[in-house]
């Protein structure tokens, strides 16, 4: 399945040369850019819809969007998930308005036709009005998405026929994602509720912060860190033991020491809890994976879900338009937590990243300044700096990915922008380079790898 | 917490005389002012140790969705605080370096509807307000906060303290980047 947009600017690489480690501002703020970031991004990703705990049960459904297509997810009598438009197929209405619940039937308010949960059409007020002929149920029930995926709890949906497999899709990031969905027997869930809040900024801003800026933590969350710490400063960063890892446009920046994203959450309980399960995360991730859970560190998934390990916070950054972007907010924590812990770590989050956060307050006033400047036409055309730590990529032994040393560096937003060059440039997945080539090859369990070259 | 007066009401209420209700009002009004003008050492003097301050997350459901929203404090929330975790939230704004304070928010806290309950606890009373709490910062940056709150403030000799405040905020996203205050 293929969305064209008549009139598309063909040619996104003079907008940014990151050999040279700079970007144009228009990619921020240009309508018709942005309008082709829906058709070339956000119609052909995988994009991240639900955590399974959201809707454990036969009919429980939420809603939400990818890019700015509004879609429902449902959980099927089978067990399985179906994510399919919420959008009437006869006058294009909304058929559910409710963010989550649980149904049989999602039912338009304008001419009362009524869907099943896997969207399928069941009827109509007065269906006798309609002839023989006239309507082919079949074909005018919700339209699905192309393909479900499920990983570890996340779960992902795709309009995109052509689109690799989800596992394809991570790639090699699973070995860094299972840091947080699969650090302890049981997984993760999501405790209940969502916080939105709405930034006037572009939706990328949000990405790039998360998949590598470690820079901006020191010194816009100054206030935020010695809030929660008892006026301690940000811990500081061993340039020679962190690193930035980009695969295919994914990143995640982190520290080794283990304890800096925990020590930013406030919360010592949370702190002991993980201090405790560290040897069994060991052995169960090995030991350079245990070191890097709960460091100072950050990641997001193309194109624009976000968390941070340690601190629990789990986000998407959800376009509305060039210059506005919804944030969603969720706490993630693992299955077989206390219900003590649980409620730390909710806590945590939101007096850290919650809307009132000592954290997120600093932050959303950035974004908005970094994107509506450029509503001048001569600040537009100017350049952003994108070169920081330029020539620090490694070889690392156990490390999968593009690797660059020390966390604050640009690499992995480099990464991230490389792959939206990508997308915005090739009709064809199977064109696009992969970046790197896979190292981990078809596992289908990152657990069992403590490294690359233990293989 | 067990040991005050519950936010919702457990048996008819009794309204208060005219002057408690009156002392109660200037007492909500007192605290607008205190918020509008950042007295917040003078505010959080007028909360109680065993304050809970609870704003809730609230989605859009279905009517027929029993889900209980509000008084599951197990679910996400703006804010489900004691006093030193409001402490600690305010300690930013001391060390200087809360970059998206300075140049400062400008704000007005509006409250209206107050009603006065008598509750089982002699020295504890129920209080109903409405909030309109509007910012507006630097040059066009503005937003509206609009509410409901039920609050249980305390008699401490000729003053009263909060005890428990729920505040219903009616956004379901809230149209806002930030929640740099508090209502």
């Amino acid at each position: 399945m293929r969305f064209e947009r008549i009139g598309r600017e063909p040619d996104y690489s003079r907008y940014m040369d990151l050999k040279e480690g700079w970007l144009d501002r228009r990619i921020f703020s240009d309508a018709d850019i942005y309008e082709e970031e829906l058709y070339r991004i956000f119609a052909r990703s995988w994009l991240f819809v639900a955590h399974e705990s959201q809707i454990p049960s036969s009919g429980d459904f939420l809603t939400t969007h990818m890019g700015e297509d509004a879609v429902i997810v449902a959980r099927q009598p089978d067990g399985s998930i179906r994510v399919m438009l919420n959008s009437c197929p006869h006058r294009g209405n909304k058929v559910c308005f409710a963010d989550a619940g649980n149904t049989r039937r999602f039912v338009c308010n304008y001419h009362g036709w009524a869907f099943d949960t896997a969207g399928d059409l069941k009827g109509m007020h007065e269906e006798y009005c309609y002839d023989a002929g006239d309507i082919d149920f079949k074909n005018h029930g919700l339209k699905n998405v192309a393909k479900v995926g499920n990983y570890k709890g996340l779960v992902f949906a795709t309009f995109n026929s052509d689109a690799p497999s989800l596992e394809a899709w991570l790639g090699d990031f699973r070995w860094y994602l299972d840091m947080i969905l699969d650090n302890e027997e049981g997984g993760t869930e999501f405790i209940g509720g969502c916080i939105k809040s709405v930034i006037s900024a572009n939706w990328k801003f949000g990405v790039e912060n998360f998949i590598g800026d470690a820079y901006h933590a020191g010194w816009t969350h100054d206030s935020g860190t010695r809030s929660m710490n008892n006026g301690q400063p940000f811990p500081p960063i061993d340039m020679d033991n962190s690193y930035h890892a980009s695969v295919n446009g994914h990143g995640w920046e982190f520290g080794t020491e283990g304890v800096g994203d925990l020590f930013l959450l406030g919360r010592p309980k949370v702190m002991d809890y993980y201090n405790k399960i560290r040897p069994k995360m060991e052995e169960r991730l090995g030991e350079m994976r245990s070191k890097i859970f709960g460091s100072v560190a950050s990641a997001s998934i193309f194109p624009n879900v976000s968390f941070l390990p340690g601190i629990s916070t789990f986000r998407q950054w959800q376009p509305k338009g060039p210059m506005q972007f919804e944030l969603k907010t969720w706490v993630i924590v693992n299955k077989n937590m206390p219900d003590d812990i649980k409620e730390e770590v909710t806590k945590g989050v939101m007096q850290t990243f919650g809307p009132g956060g000592t954290f997120e307050m600093d932050d959303g006033e950035n974004w908005e300044n970094c994107t509506t400047v450029n509503r001048g036409v001569v600040t537009r055309h100017e350049r952003l700096h994108y070169r920081c730590g330029i020539g620090r990529q490694i070889e690392h032994d156990t490390l999968p990915g593009i690797v660059y040393r020390g966390q604050y560096n640009d690499a992995n937003q480099r990464g991230f922008y490389q792959r939206w060059l990508d997308m915005m440039t090739h009709d064809e997945f199977g064109k696009m380079p992969a970046r790197p080539e896979p190292q981990l090859g078809n596992v289908a369990e990152t657990r069992d790898l403590p490294g690359l070259f233990a293989l | 917490m067990t040991d005050t007066a519950t936010i919702e009401r457990t048996r008819e209420g009794t309204t208060a005389s005219l002057e408690l209700t009156h002392a109660l009002t200037q007492t909500l009004y007192r605290e607008a002012r205190l918020l509008d003008d950042e007295h917040y050492k003078a505010w959080t003097s007028m909360l109680a140790e065993d304050l809970h301050y609870h704003m809730p997350g609230i989605e859009t459901r279905y009517r027929r969705d029993k889900t209980e929203q509000v008084t599951d404090l197990t679910r996400m929330a703006y804010y489900n605080d004691s006093k030193p975790e409001i402490l600690k939230r305010l300690s930013r704004l001391e060390t200087g370096t809360a970059w998206s304070e300075d140049p400062a928010t400008r704000y007005t806290h509006i409250i209206t509807n107050v009603e006065v309950e008598l509750t089982e606890k002699a020295d504890e009373f129920r209080v109903y307000s409405n909030f309109y709490a509007y910012r507006n910062r630097n040059e066009r940056d503005e937003d509206s906060l609009i509410g409901n709150r039920i609050d249980i403030w305390r008699q401490v000799g000729n003053d009263f303290q909060l005890v428990k405040r729920r505040a219903i905020l009616k956004h379901n996203v809230m149209l806002s980047k930030n929640l740099n205050i508090y209502v």
